[in-house]
């Protein structure tokens, strides 16, 4: 164990010396949560504006004003579309929806000619479509006034148009509702773990071989047990930092939300980033164990790059199950490292209560993991020293 | 003492249809003595390194048995890895760690004490001469800085036997004295047990107590270097080692 602990000592100093690869790791890792928050907070604000603006784009509302005038009442500004708009849709330069209103609609209105107004869209511009929703309830309103004032004048009562009233009642809590703007999150604290212990990975396996320091270290009385936990304590240690740096750099970051309703729904405290930690810090051991099993194969630093591209890449694409799976979280879930830390931190961030279980499955599979993969590494390293 | 008996090696290259079986060594044997300079001659490929490995406890043999000090390394290798300092072919160095780190990083894998290792980290320095390499990291070290960091290295346990591979690859004159000249001191001064491989005679002429010639993984001959020139009629060592190691038939070109 003392022995462990010197190679741990040399390989953290080693690593923590490498100046420019550790500090490109720990500024990404600290960037990554003030950025990724201003980033969605800009983008919920930019929703959120939209939501509320009460501005309408019209070509020929002039011949309309009936029309006009009800949306002057409800307090809606009226704009002439731009000439190109349609253009500027496809575009997405221009992010409004745009009202035709045909050249007769007044005549028609008063002959009870139900005239044809267009509102024209483009559904891959998805600022313009977020203001559609209003506009149509803008123009329903319209209707519903005109449907109302003609049925009065007959003597009947506006009332038996609405035999139900609908009134909508939302479920979801605010966490729940910023989870969905906050789902990449998980995901970009995950790689920067993994990021996190590659260099060092690399460098205690390959890196050794590639020097030629590998053959020396097995000549001196050392167990290889106590060599393979050295390196992998350093490695672990430095995707452990990474992890603490990234999870605690959300808690300034949240200050800079621009968004007033994701900073009240997003609530990531002391709490949230312990629960973080203890999901990421085995992630990060069985990460570190996993990487340097694959390295310590290959002969040079830059074949083990390649090599490790397939952790690399099993890491960020496990998460899209979630995508592809529309059925929920399923059990087997959280048998899956990675899968399942970033199905937890998602619960996590929705508010959820996470049992003993839930922590349990994940860290024991790590552990398993982790010793497999060590234990690996230990049996590779004479040969790996030859070769 | 190093005690060699009978050692021998096969390694397997490839799989299946390009599978071939290479014996690296196959019947060396050899004693090199304390407060002597042993060398193992032979020309490349002949089976040295693949030897020197299997004495420090890298390469398992298949055949064969070796102690140090009476200590059989395939029975206790950390033991005798404990009385061994090697230099071995691949002399990697940490770049980011200054000399004096790499040379004490050894010493406290080798169960030194911190001060008891900077203290020996310093007396190599004074012997190798190396003292103002110690405190600069060894990127960018010259092949002659690197090797003295790798011998300080070697040796930071003092350990009783030293073994050398083909230390003076890759070195300028001066370097090659001032190694051969520690190297005497190490065997006068403190009666270590020395042995290194080359291919160079002249090396081995100006620096070995005892040659060992190996050639086609095995011992063709052993003796000192009158000895062996005594045994072949030979006035040139190295006609002497070709003569030795190819047999009569073999001619070289007389080096002139």
């Amino acid at each position: 164990m003392r022995a462990a602990w010197q190679v741990f000592r040399k390989e953290l100093l080693d690593a923590l010396r490498d100046r420019r690869t550790l500090l490109m790791v720990v500024l990404s890792s600290v960037a990554i949560g003030p950025v990724l928050l201003v980033a969605l907070s800009a983008l919920v604000a930019d929703i959120e504006a939209r939501a509320e603006a009460r501005e309408l784009y019209a070509v020929g509302l002039a011949q309309a004003p009936t029309l006009q005038n009800y949306i002057e009442r409800q307090a809606w500004a009226v704009h002439p579309a731009p000439a190109d708009y349609e253009a500027g849709l496809l575009k997405r330069s221009f992010g409004h929806p745009v009202l035709l209103v045909p050249a007769g609609f007044e005549r028609d209105l008063a002959d009870g000619i139900a005239p044809r107004l267009v509102l024209v869209t483009a559904s891959a511009n998805q600022r313009a479509q977020g203001g559609t929703g209003a506009v149509a309830r803008l123009l329903h309103g319209f209707g519903q006034e005109q449907a109302s004032l003609r049925l009065v004048m007959r003597g009947v009562g506006p009332g038996l148009l609405q035999p139900v009233l609908l009134d909508e009642q939302d479920l979801a809590s605010p966490q729940v509702r910023a989870a969905q703007f906050t789902k990449l999150l998980p995901f970009f604290v995950l790689m920067a773990v993994l990021y996190g212990a590659l260099h060092a990975a690399l460098d205690t396996t390959a890196g050794e071989r590639e020097r030629g320091s590998l053959e020396p270290l097995l000549m001196t009385p050392l167990p290889r047990s106590a060599i393979v936990l050295g390196k992998w304590g350093a490695v672990a240690a430095m995707g452990m930092l990474v992890a603490v740096v990234s999870c605690f750099s959300f808690l300034p970051g949240q200050w800079l939300l621009r968004s007033e309703t994701l900073a009240a729904m997003f609530q990531f405290g002391g709490r949230e980033a312990a629960l973080f930690l203890a999901l990421l810090l085995p992630l990060a051991a069985m990460l570190s164990a996993l990487l340097m099993a694959v390295a310590i194969r290959c002969k040079s630093f830059k074949e083990a790059q390649a090599n490790t591209t397939v952790v690399v890449l099993a890491v960020s694409l496990l998460p899209m199950v979630t995508v592809f799976n529309q059925g929920g979280e399923q059990p087997w879930h959280l048998w899956l490292p990675a899968l399942a830390q970033i199905t937890l931190m998602q619960r996590v961030l929705e508010g959820e209560a996470l049992g003993a279980a839930d922590l349990g499955l994940p860290l024991v599979v790590a552990a398993l993991l982790t010793v497999l993969c060590l234990a690996f590494v230990a049996r590779q390293l004479r040969a790996a020293a030859l070769k | 003492m190093i005690e060699v008996q009978a050692l021998a090696k096969q390694f397997v290259q490839g799989r299946g249809r390009a599978r071939r079986v290479i014996d690296a060594v196959q019947a060396v044997s050899f004693t090199a003595a304390n407060a002597c300079i042993t060398g193992l001659l032979g020309a490349n490929g002949a089976g040295k390194t693949t030897t020197l490995r299997m004495v420090a406890g890298l390469v398992v043999p298949d055949a064969g048995r070796i102690t140090v000090d009476g200590i059989d390394v395939a029975a206790q290798p950390q033991q005798a890895q404990a009385r061994l300092g090697v230099l071995s072919d691949a002399r990697g160095l940490y770049p980011r760690l200054t000399a004096r780190e790499n040379i004490v990083y050894y010493g406290r894998l080798h169960g030194l004490a911190d001060d008891a290792a900077q203290a020996r980290a310093d007396g190599l320095a004074s012997m190798l001469d190396m003292r103002p390499l110690m405190d600069r990291r060894t990127e960018g070290f010259s092949q002659g800085e690197r090797m003295k960091t790798a011998l300080a290295r070697a040796l930071v346990h003092d350990p009783s036997h030293i073994i050398l591979d083909e230390p003076t690859n890759g070195l300028d004159v001066l370097a090659t004295r001032a190694l051969r000249e520690a190297l005497r001191r190490l065997r006068d001064e403190q009666g270590k047990c020395i042995v290194f491989s080359t291919h160079i005679m002249q090396e081995v002429e100006r620096l070995c107590d005892r040659v060992v010639v190996v050639a086609g993984g095995c011992t063709v001959a052993d003796g000192s270097v009158p000895e062996l020139l005594a045994r072949t009629g030979q006035t040139d060592f190295e006609a002497c080692f070709v003569q030795l190691a190819f047999g009569t038939g073999a001619h070289a070109g007389r080096g002139d």
